[in-house]
């Protein structure tokens, strides 16, 4: 299983929503997904089995399959919510079901 | 560590600023000075805000500047500018900002602590609505160090 952050440098927002997911995935007790970030110029269909970009990068990443759009990067409540859509449907057990 | 790139130089404030650009070269100016950016580096933030990369908006009123490390970066550097009133990146009135960060990163991983504790402040709650209230330096840093003890 694996998180792919985007941005367009590849080393700013991508990074951040990078060590969000991370952290959101701690506090859930979900272990075994890779979480990395990347450009947008290097990223390729089938590179990870979600894609996290924020919404300025909705179009450019529409080739993509399963995007998961940001309205903030730095809203962990509306990280957190996603993160776990993402996990339920992938199948992925979540320890902590209540976590805050 | 975010406290050393975040010092009393490289945490500003301005009143009345002149719109996007002039916040730009503002929040960017002590790397500059530093010697940790050089010219290019801020021609190239410019250049993609006004092609529509807005993308540097992470929400609630703050922006994280930056571009590539080979448009400039000689090392990393980080620093911020909290503008009264807020400014419309890019002219745009769906991105008025508050607060500027100007990231310098030398490899998109080498900065992997700072990243961290930078994406734990501004997504607590409480850390990021105290750090839009600081009024200078000193109160910046006092929240910076709580961040650093929280997590």
């Amino acid at each position: 299983m694996k998180f792919l952050a985007v941005c367009s440098s590849g080393l700013g927002s991508s990074f951040m929503i990078h060590m969000n997911i991370d952290k959101v995935l701690k506090e859930l007790g979900v272990t075994g997904v890779d979480v990395d970030h990347t450009d947008v110029g290097a990223v390729a269909r089938g590179d990870a089995d979600a894609f996290f970009v924020g919404r300025d990068l909705e179009e450019a990443t529409n080739t993509l399959d399963n995007v998961v759009v940001l309205n903030s990067i730095i809203d962990l409540g509306e990280l957190r919510t996603k993160v776990r859509e993402q996990l339920e449907a992938k199948g992925i057990a979540i320890p902590e079901g209540d976590a805050a | 560590m975010l406290s050393s790139y975040l010092t009393p130089e490289t945490t500003l404030f301005a009143e009345d600023v002149d719109g996007w650009r002039d916040a730009i070269a503002r929040v960017s100016a002590p790397l500059l000075a530093s010697g940790a950016i050089g010219q290019e580096y801020i021609d190239a933030m410019v250049s993609s805000i006004a092609a529509g990369g807005t993308y540097i908006d992470l929400g609630y009123g703050i922006a994280l500047a930056h571009s590539r490390p080979e448009n400039g970066v000689v090392r990393t550097g980080l620093s911020s500018l909290r503008v009264t009133p807020a400014v419309l990146l890019n002219d745009d009135p769906a991105h008025p900002i508050d607060l500027f960060f100007c990231l310098a990163a030398t490899d998109p991983n080498g900065h992997l602590q700072t990243m961290m504790e930078l994406a734990n402040l501004l997504s607590d709650d409480e850390l990021r609505t105290r750090l839009l209230a600081a009024h200078n330096a000193a109160e910046v840093a006092t929240v910076i160090n709580e961040n650093g003890t929280t997590k």
